[in-house]
Formats: structure tokens, sequence, C-alpha cells
């Protein structure tokens, strides 16, 4: 059976803390090598501001799991993250054999700067929240 | 049925001035579509939120629909928003 590379971003719920964030994440390592899987990198993001509220809640854990598995495997890996009652939500996606594996976050891309002048000006991450913006 | 009035041999034209716009994702081959970049995928976001259609951001259609699929996914774990009127 031909395993393939998937990537999984997964939010955590803000209740779990740092402490029960990092468990959850091991736990999730582990259930994805169980299914014999191999995992490559696995992304702590720490807390971030949700674009807009997931169960209630503001914030999350952001943690991103690189790893390779068969897709039957995936499928058993994403069933038991939906019985996670701490992971609010997550998303799967394949990535490429040739892709590069996820730069550290907030140094990605340090050569956009100078490829071309000022145009995304709009600093500090989120597009999440355009407030003060009257809509009718 | 009646827009095209002069048929034949008119030259293409282009209305209004302003250069051609170019995909930015075709010029910069390292500038990569990823649903986690919120940043780069916010700027073909109105302020909506909403995804601005290739035509008035000049991206090819290859890429736009790799965009679409990007944004949607960022959306689906809050990195983007589906709406910034909030529900």
């Amino acid at each position: 059976m031909a395993d393939r590379r998937y990537e999984t971003l997964v939010l955590i719920h803000p209740e779990q803390g740092e402490t029960g964030c990092k468990e959850l994440a091991a736990r999730i390592q582990a259930l994805i090598e169980e299914q014999g899987g191999t995992v490559s990198q696995v992304q702590d993001w720490g807390q971030r501001e949700l674009a807009y509220l997931v169960s209630k809640q503001r914030r999350a854990f952001y943690v991103l799991f690189e790893y390779r598995v068969t897709p039957q495997a995936l499928q058993e890996v994403e069933r038991n993250l939906t019985l996670m009652d701490p992971v609010l939500r997550f998303v799967s996606v394949r990535q490429a054999e040739n892709a590069p594996p996820a730069p550290p976050r907030h140094t990605r891309r340090p050569d956009r700067e100078d490829a071309e002048g000022g145009e995304d000006a709009g600093d500090e991450g989120d597009v999440g929240m355009l407030d003060e913006r009257e809509m009718s | 049925m009646a827009r095209e009035r002069t048929g034949g041999s008119r030259p293409p034209r282009r209305r209004g001035m302003g250069r051609r716009k170019v995909c930015r994702f075709c010029a910069d081959k390292t500038l990569l579509i990823d649903y986690k970049d919120s940043r780069t995928l916010g700027t073909f976001l109105t302020e909506r939120g909403k995804i601005i259609p290739a035509r008035i951001t000049g991206t090819c259609g290859r890429h736009q629909r790799r965009l679409t699929v990007a944004v949607k996914h960022a959306r689906t774990v809050a990195l983007l928003p589906y709406t910034s009127v909030y529900p």
C-alpha cells in the first residue's frame, strides 16, 4: 500500500492550555504512528486569534502535523480526530511529494519584501477582523 | 444579438488605459499558494471576505482555481473569515 504525504492542521480548544495542548499533540502523533504513519514534522503555532467564532471561542491553539500514511489510515486518523472533544476543527490536505516542508511560522518567505514593493502593507497577520467598516 | 455592430476587422481594443494585469503566481514562481498563508490569501479577498474574481486581480485560471481551494481550506480552520459581517 502506497503511503502518501499529508498535512493536518488541528485547532485545539483554548481551555486545554499550553500543557494540555502539548499532550494532545503527542496523542495525535501517537495516533498517526499507530496507524502506520511516519510523522515528519509537528509544528506548534501557539494560540491564535480565530477569524470567526468556533464553538464560541475567539482563540485556539493551532498545531500542524506533517506525515505520511496510507489513505485508509488517514480516514481512521480523521475519524479519531473528530472523536476528540478538545479538537475544535481540523483540515487535512494532501501534499505533493516534491513540495517543500512547511517552513516554520513567521519566518515564511523572508524574500518577499524586496520581491515586490510594499504590496501587502496590511501587517499583523490576520485579515480576520476588518471591523469599523459599516456595511449594510 | 445586437451587440456587435461593427463586425469584421476591428482591432482588439482594451477598455480604458492601464497596464495589463499579470498573474502574480505566474510572475513569481517562488510564490506558492498555501492555505496556511493567510496574509497572501487575504490580498485576494474583499473587505467582506469574498474572493476577488480573477478578472479583477489578473490571476490566471489555473492559479485562481488553486487559490479558491486554498481560501476555502483556510476558512474551515478559521484562518480567514467567511464574512467580516459577524453572524
